[in-house]
Formats: structure tokens, sequence, C-alpha cells
């Protein structure tokens, strides 16, 4: 079965109509003023699903629904916030708890069934869902388990994050559906079956990803002494003038490079402002001069992001066998956006949409974490796929001993 | 159950002015003094219209220099069609056109990995002052170029555009 | 006791090798691109020169390539954070004389210049 950008592109847009929908019914439900920020598809391992939730409670409701396309979804927003939302919906509603649970409930039930009635639509057929059932979780553990699926292995995952003007609150939306009705329906869309890709050279390639990511936690952690290690790997979809919308204000410090070959594109290496001051006293032999981000600190981290992405695009270069280059890291410290608007720009000049390769790697030590995103030129990730020999996947490292 | 037709106002006689989040690749305008606020302008820029007879106000967050055809429905993504687009929808709100100004932000050249001729910052800057002096609106104030990325928030009762980078002062126009 | 350059466009790397160089050898020089490292290079004939591949102005294969072309014997091993294998056979063929893989130890460095230059 295969895949294009065609067919990704009319789930994406499908997800995100769906998505405006629900929000249009929580407006006029509750007087809520709220957009959809940003929808995507992704196809990541199941037991990553959800991760960027870590650390905060969650309360929403869950359904399956079945038909046309089978799975499990899920609308959720911060639990503290349960008061704020059902107040809006009825005012004195939240008093009494089990009142609060069906206004969140309901609530739900109204929106989730703007989200699915559009894909019904879309796809001309019917969508049942089951009656919505209230959670109340902590992080990825709202995420529903979707269909028959184990830890590792790979699911389509459709995320909207929509916002609640004025207010800092977000709402979450997750779909997954079953692996294997969403790749059939990705296939039967496909428009230009000569550039379509096997979307199980896509699972292959991710699994590149999460191994170019332990390659690069693993040399942060041979240089820092920080046990590191790969937390997520995952490919997304999204219109090119979304691709900065993934990023928000919050201030990173890290590396750009623009590499070259099949395929060639951006790659950043992001840490929060804490994290890299973390992790370059960890790399310095001496006690920096004064506190905050001195000229050694970037210095250093400069250097890590220039071994983390070499330790991440290797294993592309030696599976494909051919080189890939990059150029020197320029070191960026900025909002998190701005950093990656020029790129998208520069991309968006010959694509209108773009495949983003995301690695997240955190440690329980200390307070430290860090992102890598890779933004391949499409057409090149494409060929790159094509030229992907599926046998070859697990040829990442080269070993110079044996050439020299 | 309270239901809302979504027509009616709830604010408050001392209502703090409703924010607009205006996204990459989108636009707003307001005729009730409504901030508007744009986040994380790297090379993409911001194009602020205040009318200073009515009040009128509106913000564009483009992101590349020209439109082509195959992108119909998102001329707000362009600086020339996404300019024109504020334009016309800030006159259809009741805005004067001899009197609207304009004030511009971003479009800086950092991570601009493209060789020889101007960046995409530079070239984003330039088409929209074309297109703003295709229509005769004048740039009052400015913050564009640089290295760094910027935030906006136009704020729509007095045309002032706030201008947030991160490791910078805060700057008003 | 050898004479060793440094070519490496990151300071951070530079101080690096330096110190794990500077105990058992003389360090004649520390450039920032594979241009400045031809120059030196020429200037001070070193015994060795550890050269970084991604550097700015002029790569690392590129500068090995010259050097070994007008100085058959130099000897230049790579110290890189590349782990490609078409790129370590590039350096082959450009006559480099050893390859490091970025981040390295102590001791593997101490390996390959014994390798290179025996004392």
């Amino acid at each position: 079965m295969k895949v294009d950008v065609q067919s990704l592109d009319t789930f994406n847009q499908l997800a995100h109509e769906g998505a405006e929908a629900a929000t249009r019914s929580l407006t006029q439900m509750t007087g809520i003023e709220a957009t959809v920020d940003v929808t995507r598809i992704s196809l990541l391992d199941r037991e990553d699903v959800g991760e960027e939730l870590r650390g905060t409670a969650f309360a929403g409701v869950q359904f399956g629904f079945e038909g046309a396309l089978a799975g499990e979804t899920v609308l959720v927003f911060e639990e503290k916030r349960v008061g704020d939302i059902v107040e809006a919906l009825m005012p004195g509603g939240c008093a009494d708890e089990s009142m609060a649970q069906s206004g969140v409930e309901e609530i739900g039930n109204i929106m989730m069934s703007g989200f699915i009635d559009g894909w019904a639509e879309h796809l001309n057929a019917t969508i049942d869902h089951t009656p919505p059932t209230y959670i109340e979780r902590e992080g990825a553990a709202v995420v529903p388990d979707g269909p028959e699926t184990g830890a590792r292995d790979q699911v389509f995952v459709f995320r909207s994050e929509i916002e609640w003007a004025g207010e800092d609150v977000n709402f979450y939306i997750y779909m997954l559906p079953g692996y294997g009705s969403m790749a059939e329906l990705l296939a039967e869309h496909v428009d230009t079956a000569g550039d379509a890709i096997p979307i199980e050279k896509l699972a292959v390639f991710n699994q590149m990803t999460r191994e170019g990511a332990a390659k690069a936690a693993e040399n942060v952690q041979m240089m820092s002494g920080i046990e590191t290690e790969a937390e997520v790997a995952q490919l997304s979809f999204v219109p090119i003038e979304d691709v900065p919308r993934q990023f928000g204000e919050d201030t990173y410090v890290g590396t750009v490079v623009e590499f070259t070959g099949t395929p060639s594109g951006f790659l950043l290496v992001l840490f929060d402002e804490a994290s890299a001051v973390t992790v370059a006293e960890a790399l310095l032999p001496v006690e920096p001069d004064s506190d905050g981000l001195t000229e050694q600190h970037e210095s250093a981290v400069t250097e890590l992001g220039n071994i983390m992405t070499s330790g991440f695009v290797d294993g592309w270069a030696n599976v494909l066998q051919q080189s890939v280059d990059h150029t020197p890291p320029r070191l960026v410290h900025d909002m998190g956006q701005a950093i990656i608007d020029p790129l998208a720009a520069q991309l968006g000049r010959h694509q209108r949409h773009a495949f983003i390769i995301d690695a997240r790697m955190q440690t329980d030590e200390v307070d430290f974490e860090s992102e890598i995103h890779a933004l391949p030129n499409e057409q090149e990730l494409r060929a790159a796929l094509d030229e992907l020999v599926v046998d070859r996947a697990d040829q990442l490292e080269a070993d110079a001993e044996q050439i020299f | 159950m309270k239901v809302y037709d979504g027509s009616q106002s709830d604010d408050g006689p001392e209502a703090e002015p409703e924010r607009v989040k205006v996204g990459i690749a989108e636009y707003e305008v307001t005729a009730d003094d409504a901030e508007l606020t744009t986040s994380g302008l790297g090379s993409c820029v911001g194009v602020a219209l205040y009318d200073t007879e009515t009040g009128a106000a509106g913000l564009v967050h483009v992101m590349l220099p020209v439109a082509e055809e195959m992108d119909e429905g998102k001329a707000a993504k362009f600086a020339d069609s996404g300019t024109q687009l504020l334009i016309d929808e800030l006159h259809a709100i009741g805005a004067n056109p001899r009197t609207v100004q304009a004030k511009i932000a971003g479009g800086s050249d950092m991570l601009d990995f493209s060789e020889g001729g101007s960046g995409i910052g530079d070239r984003n800057v330039e088409q929209v002052r074309a297109t703003l002096a295709e229509n005769d609106i004048p740039i009052v104030d400015e913050d564009v170029g640089g290295d760094h990325g910027r935030s906006l928030r136009l704020e729509a009762a007095s045309g002032d555009l706030v201008v947030k980078s991160a490791n910078r002062e805060k700057r008003t126009l | 006791m050898a004479e060793v350059l440094i070519a490496d466009d990151s300071e951070f790397m530079r101080n690096l090798l330096r110190e794990i160089l500077e105990e058992d050898h003389t360090i004649v020089g520390e450039v920032e691109n594979g241009v400045e490292a031809v120059e030196v290079f020429t200037e001070e004939h070193p015994d060795l020169v550890m050269m970084d591949i991604v550097m700015p102005i002029r790569d690392g294969i590129e500068a090995t390539d010259e050097i070994k072309d007008t100085s058959p014997d130099a000897n230049v091993v790579m110290c890189t954070s590349v782990g490609q294998e078409e790129k370590m056979k590039e350096a082959v063929k450009a006559g480099a004389d050893g390859y490091i893989t970025k981040p390295f130890q102590k001791p593997s460095v101490m390996e390959a210049i014994q390798d290179v230059v025996p004392s």
C-alpha cells in the first residue's frame, strides 16, 4: 500500500476541518472563543503517542468509532481548568462533581460529533461512534490505546490543538485509527501513483530516525556524562505554513545546519535555555567565568549540536550508501518559532507541504531535554525513500577501521 | 443549560480589550479596539494597518514574497497578496483609504542559507513595501531586518505596535 | 614528541584536543578552516595534522587532498563527527592516514596518533 503527498494532505485537511467543526460547536455551546492552532498527521511508535502531554493531568472524553474508519479518539484539556469550562457551559454547574462530569461529557460529545461527522461526509460513508466515556488521567495515559497494537508498533495519529483565545487553555484532540484501515484509506486517495511511497518504508524510515536519535543521545552521554535517552521519533506531515506553528514563543538555544545529499534540508538541535546551560557546563572542563549563557557555553553547545547532528544523519547516509554533507553548525538563541520560520520559508519556495522528522531526548537525572528536528526537501525525501532498501535499514553504522 | 447564539457579547463595561491571535499566513481586522497579536516572526513579516480616522486596524503575518497560482486560497501566506488582502478587508469594515497608515516588523535575515542575492526576509519586506506603495499607504514606522525573531501586538485602540524579542528590549512603534 | 597542527572550526574542540595532546606533543598551530590548514601546514611542516571535516570556507577532505598532493609524506588524521562510510572512503582517497569519530575518548586519540607517528 502506498501513500503520496496528495493523500496525506487530504486527510490532514479533513482532520483540520473536523477540529474546526468541533471548535465551532464549542463556541456555540459555551461562548468560548477558540481557534484550531495546528493539526498534523504523524506516524510513530504507539508508546510515544501523547508523550508531549507528560507531567500534566487531563480530563476529557473518549470514544470508539467504527465504519469507514475504525479506531479511538479523545478530546482532553487540563484537569484544573474543568471548572472554567463547565462554568462557561452552565454557570454554577461545577458546584456538583457529577454535574461537572456530565458537563464535560456533553461538551465532548457535541465537539466530537462535529469532528467525526466531517470525516464521514468526506468519505461518503457512515462512521458510528460509541457514547462518550469520561476520563481523568495523567499525561500520555489520556491517549486511547487504539486498536490491536503493541508498544513498538507504529500508528497513525491525528493531533489537533485548539486554543481558548485569551486564556491559557488548550484542548487536544487525538485520533488513532487502526493502522490497517488508515493505510487502506490513504492508499485509495493516492493521486499520483508514480510519486507514491510504500507506507512500510515510512515506518522503516521512522525506525532509522529512532536509531539516529539513540546515536545522538549516546554522543551526548559520552561527551557530558549525562545519561540520556531518546524518547520519541516521529514523522509528521503538515502544510508548510504550519511548520513554524509547531513551535511556540519559548526561547531555545541550539544549532542549525543545512544538509545536502539525498535528501537535502535543514536540521535543528535545540535545548531549552536551562538545559543548554546544564549540558554546556557538563562539557566544560572548568567553571565558566560568569552565570547564564556565556561564549564558552555557546561554543560547547555548538560542538555538541555538531556531533549530535552527525550522529543523527550518518545513519541515513550509511543505509542509503550515500554521503550526506552538512554545513558547519550555526548557533541560534531565539524564540522557537522565529528559528524555524526562515527554514520553512526557504523550503516553501519549492513545496507547499513538509515532512517534519522529530526526535526528543531527556533524562530523569537532571533537568535536561533536547530536541532534534529535520526538515527535508519533500521531493528528495521521496527519492530517498524510493531508494531505501528495507533490508539495509540496520546498516546505520560505518566502521572506520575496516576502511583505514 | 444556557444557550448562546454566538452573536451576543457578555463583556462587561470595563472589559479588557479582546485579544485575537493571528497565526502564520493569517490575518485579522478589527473595528472595536481588539488587540491583535502574532508571534515568532523570523524572516516572516507582520504588516499592521491602522486607520487614524475610524480606528479600524488589521494585522497580517506573511511568509513568502510572491504568490503563485497553485496557492489559491492562501492569500495571507504571501507578502503581495497578503498585504493586498489586509488592505481590502480593512476597507470592507469601513476604513478610509486616505487615512490608513502602516507599521511593519520582521523580515530578519537569520538562518538564511541561500547563496548570493538577497534573503527571503529582505525580499518579504521589499514586497510589502511595494504593495503598500501601490495602494498609497505610508509606512510610518518599522523594525525590520537584523538577525533576531520578533513577536507583535497591535493595540487597535491607539494604533501602537509593540515589538518583543527574545534577547532585547521591547519597542513600541 | 611530535609537532601537531589542529584544524577544527570549534573552539571547544580545539581546546579539548590541545589538552589531550600537549602532554606528549607540541602544538604548532590551531586553525579554523581548510584554507588556513594548508597555509600553516606549508609553513610549519608538522609531523601530524588533526583534521576536522566539516569546516567553513574549505572542508578538511579538500585540505587533506592538497596537503597530500604536495607532501605525500604528511600525516593527516581526520578527527570528525561524521561517521558515514562514503565520507570515510573520500578521506582515504584524499590520502588520510587515520579517522577518529567524535565524540572520542582520550585513549582512542592517543592510539590513533601512535599508529601514525610512533614515538
